[in-house]
């Protein structure tokens, strides 16, 4: 039998959402609540009133429904707050499903007050709303139950999703009671405040690795991510971007051969007031193979811009012109004296510090489609920040952000690249100008020379030592472009110390780390020509990737400079005085478990050889999770570096999945490998020069090290996991290549030329 | 209209026979496990099988396809069962996931013809596919873990007949 297929988009059934939906009937007990009180709404109100069916829903089947206001990009933090919601519930966890948020303020981060998912935060901002959302829906259920059996409620136990009375036998399950219709009790956000929630010892879901709820889907097919959305009459939009980042214009463009592709609808050169794109054009075709074949066809003239003949020698010059004035920047840390000290000090350091510019490159390229229905401006893609990218998909349409709905989908990567929002211009204004549903693909080389970077990056670091050796004065410049301040909204800024207006910490945390040195100072310096070149993202651990880059390596310079053993020079930093009491302490505790761990010290090394260490408070020191590594590299006198082994040791206070964190820790900690030796972009005549993954080469399985994680739960709040491991990787490899073979590379990534050049130095 | 043998199903299609097959599956058949990566053969995402062989369905044309037997992950196992599939839900290998429909392609094709290979075997076969959140291990116990049940299930077989 043959079956023919049109050229068509007819509607999807979409099996995997559907079968993700089930249990969101009208009927069903629905819970939820606005926030609790004293939480920082910085970007928008919180509902005023308590509104049902937030958090999560039982259907009369009993399945309960989580809805997901983060964005899940492989963190399975949807399968994780369901499991949070369950552990106080009592459900069991096969009766749980989760489904993901639209941009609708009530699902909003109760502390954020916004819909944005990164700084590994949503795990220990959730855990308490998602605890006593749990909680709430157990006391209402139980109260109906004992209404309906007819004993006290205080005698009711539940478990596995039944609610059950010892004494007389009765039980009912969820379903019954949801059936019965008698549970109806809703939570004022005092009561919920009220709730005592159970203690650790009570847990027996919290702790333990159930299956990842996400998980199936992706195995067959099924799962959809925004690159998978089909909606009916839909067209398709390839973008075609300018060689240069940021700063062209189109001039002209010729469409005349793009005209003679079939299925060739249109060339719409995008009018961006939002500024999140400069010179871009689509091309819309009935398929993205006939859009391709149009975009390749287009001629376009352009304006390179201001920025068009800058490159990565420039940005670098001017960051180092930046810190050798003495007025640039602002303050992050000021504590006593540094220069005072370096005029007494027995023996100063100074080195320079560099990272290069780095691609997020998620697996799926950005991508969005955008529809207008009535008054309505459906976006449906995967995205982290939806507060923000709604509105800068309603700035792309020129309509309020109330009128704005965005449809979550799986995300294929995140990694701080899709907390912006350009690819929802293209699709905007193509739908608008065409009058039809358009999905924009970017090409992987769209993809690469258009990406919110990490920006290149230039640190000074100068310590001081007392005539014992002791750490007594760091001054350390970090110049960059500014990521978060680009986003342009004044509650992800800080104020700076000097009161020289807000900095953007997100290009200095990690920088005040929790070693103890009297005399202390961090200048946050923004490189304004690097800042609009390449507008910097945030990429996974963003300013702790390189804070702690340098630090971690000075600390071991001056270590090898006193003649002390690097890590037990950390040791004795972390001393836990003063403003460092507590959190000194659990670093210290969390290095010493991955020196055990490794064997440092212990195990003897073949020439060639050697370890390093490194630990760090990322990502910032109000939400860190504690986290060291041992490094295991062998360097062949070519200078070329491999990874033998990682150890990572991390304090994560609590662990709601231990399987899901090991995958999270280790994933972060080969992201580090990756980004101390394989990945590096350059800028040239204002483009980014790499454009596939040929010339932009994360780690392969070939060059995966053995990787040993040691995930340290003391009962503590749970922190974040997703990032911190990334950042305390590339100094321990730095460090242990210093300890193999003397050779000191102060630049990422780590080069086998850098190393052999280092060697003969 | 190029005719195309695809899961099983023999169908017509409505493209010019220089069109990748990767976005004839996705869009005109509407089997979107398949993924688009990199389209030039790069990252592994957009792996099927053409008569049992992995190949990158970015880098195949309709043309290429006509007339060989084109296998997707929609296709690998009636019911997402493949012991690869399993061993995938066993060993938790997916994060984002994107890249997973390709790796497990990548895998099938292998453990078809060599159910028991080395770990130096499973890395050469599976270098070429990318995977942004670093599964590897993972993906490699699973491999690992779906060759021995492929072992074990025809060694059972052959028992069975020897009976």
């Amino acid at each position: 039998m043959n079956e023919h297929v049109k050229n068509v988009t007819p509607e999807t059934t979409d099996l995997s959402r559907r079968s993700f939906l089930v249990g969101t009937a009208a009927t069903g007990l629905v819970l939820g609540y606005a926030g609790v009180p004293g939480i920082d709404h910085a970007l928008a109100a919180a509902p005023a009133h308590f509104e049902p069916s937030v958090w999560y829903s039982i259907a009369p089947d009993g399945l309960v429904t989580v809805t997901c206001g983060k964005a899940d990009m492989g963190q399975h933090v949807a399968s994780t707050m369901a499991q949070i919601v369950a552990e106080e519930l009592g459900a069991s966890w096969k009766d749980m499903r989760v489904q993901l948020a639209s941009n609708d303020p009530k699902f909003n981060d109760p502390v954020l007050g916004a819909q944005i998912t990164g700084g590994s935060w949503s795990t220990m901002m959730n855990f308490d709303a998602m605890s006593r959302a749990g909680a709430a829906g157990r006391m209402a259920l139980t109260e109906a139950a004992a209404a309906t059996m007819g004993v006290p409620a205080g005698e009711l136990v539940v478990g596995n999703s039944v609610i059950s009375h010892s004494k007389s036998k009765k039980s009912m399950s969820f379903a019954e009671v949801v059936k019965s219709g008698k549970a109806t009790k809703t939570f004022t956000p005092d009561e919920l405040k009220a709730i005592k929630l159970k203690s650790p010892e009570q847990y027996t879901m919290i702790g333990v690795s159930v299956p990842q709820l996400d998980i199936p889907s992706k195995t067959n097919g099924t799962a959809k991510y925004g690159i998978d959305v089909m909606l009916p009459g839909m067209v398709y939009g390839k973008v075609v971007t300018p060689p240069v980042r940021y700063g062209a214009t189109v001039k002209s463009v010729d469409d005349s051969a793009a005209k003679k592709v079939p299925g060739f609808i249109k060339a719409v050169t995008l009018d961006d007031k939002t500024g999140t794109t400069t010179g871009w054009v689509v091309a819309v075709a009935n398929t993205y193979a006939n859009a391709r074949k149009a975009a390749d066809a287009l001629k376009i003239e352009y304006d390179g811009g201001p920025n068009a003949k800058l490159s990565s020698e420039s940005l670098l010059t001017e960051a180092k012109r930046l810190q050798g004035l003495s007025d640039s920047g602002q303050f992050f840390v000021k504590d006593g004296d540094p220069n005072a000290a370096f005029g007494t000090a027995a023996k100063v350091l100074e080195a320079e510090y560099t990272t290069n510019i780095n691609i997020h490159a998620p697996m799926e390229p950005m991508n969005a489609t955008a529809e207008f229905k009535g008054d309505i401006l459906h976006i449906h893609t995967g995205n982290q920040f939806a507060t923000r990218s709604g509105a800068i998909a309603a700035g792309a349409a020129g309509i309020d952000p109330k009128y704005v709905v965005m449809h979550q989908m799986w995300l294929g990567g995140g990694f701080g690249r899709r907390l912006d929002a350009d690819m929802t211009v293209p699709a905007v204004q193509a739908a608008k100008s065409v009058g039809k549903p358009v999905k924009v693909i970017y090409s992987r080389e769209n993809d690469m020379t258009m990406d919110f970077s990490r920006p290149l990056t230039y640190q000074k670091v100068k310590a001081g030592m007392d005539g014992d050796g002791k750490l007594v004065a760091l001054s350390h410049d970090v110049v960059s472009a500014w990521p978060t301040q680009r986003w342009g909204i004044p509650d992800f800024l800080s104020p700076s110390v000097d009161k020289k207006g807000p900095l953007d910490a997100f290009t200095v945390n990690g920088a005040d780390f929790f070693y103890t040195v009297p005399n202390h100072y961090v200048r946050a310096i923004k490189n304004e020509m690097a800042h609009n070149a390449t507008p910097s993202g945030q990429l996974r651990s963003v300013a702790p990737g390189w804070t702690f880059w340098a630090i971690e390596s000075m600390i071991d310079e001056i270590a090898h400079a006193t003649g002390k053993d690097p890590a037990l020079f950390r040791v004795e930093l972390l001393d836990g005085k003063g403003k460092n009491d507590g959190g000194a302490q659990r670093l210290r505790n969390t290095l010493l478990a991955a020196m055990g761990l490794a064997g440092y010290g212990t195990l003897k090394l073949p020439k060639g050889e050697g370890m390093g260490v490194a630990c760090v408070s990322s990502q910032e020191r109000a939400t860190a999770s504690w986290t060291a590594c041992v490094a295991h590299v062998a360097v062949a006198p070519s200078g070329e570096v491999k990874v033998k082994k990682l150890t990572v040791a991390t304090d994560v206070g609590t662990q709601v999945n231990p399987d899901g964190i090991r995958a999270q820790v280790e994933g972060a900690a080969l992201w580090g490998m990756s980004l101390a030796l394989f990945e590096k972009a350059t800028l040239k005549d204002g483009g980014i020069e790499q454009t596939n993954f040929d010339s932009y080469t994360p780690l392969r399985m070939s060059q995966l090290p053995e990787v040993a994680v040691n995930v340290i739960a003391n009962g503590e709040k749970a922190t974040g996991v997703g990032e911190p491991a990334v950042t305390v990787v590339a100094p321990a490899i730095g460090n242990a290549v210093f300890n193999a073979v003397g050779a000191r590379v102060r630049g990422l990534p780590i080069t086998a030329e850098a190393v052999k050049a280092a060697m003969k130095a | 209209m190029p005719n195309l043998n695809i899961n099983g199903r023999n169908m017509s299609v409505e493209a010019a026979n220089d069109t990748p097959l990767l976005w004839v599956i996705r869009e005109q058949l509407q089997m979107t496990g398949t993924k688009f990566g990199c389209g030039a053969g790069l990252c592994g995402a957009c792996t099927v099988h053409l008569n049992g062989e992995a190949v990158r369905s970015c880098q195949t044309s309709v043309a290429d396809a006509v007339g060989k037997k084109i296998t997707t992950i929609e296709g690998l196992s009636a019911k997402g069962d493949h012991p690869l599939q399993k061993a995938w839900i066993a060993e938790q290998v997916p994060q984002c996931g994107y890249c997973q429909s390709g790796q497990i392609m990548q895998a099938a094709a292998l453990l078809s013809k060599n159910s028991n290979p080395t770990k130096d075997e499973v890395v050469a076969h599976m270098d070429g596919n990318l995977c942004r959140c670093m599964t590897y291990s993972r993906i490699q116990k699973a491999i690992m873990r779906a060759a021995t049940e492929m072992r074990t299930a025809s060694a059972t077989g052959n028992e069975r007949r020897a009976t």
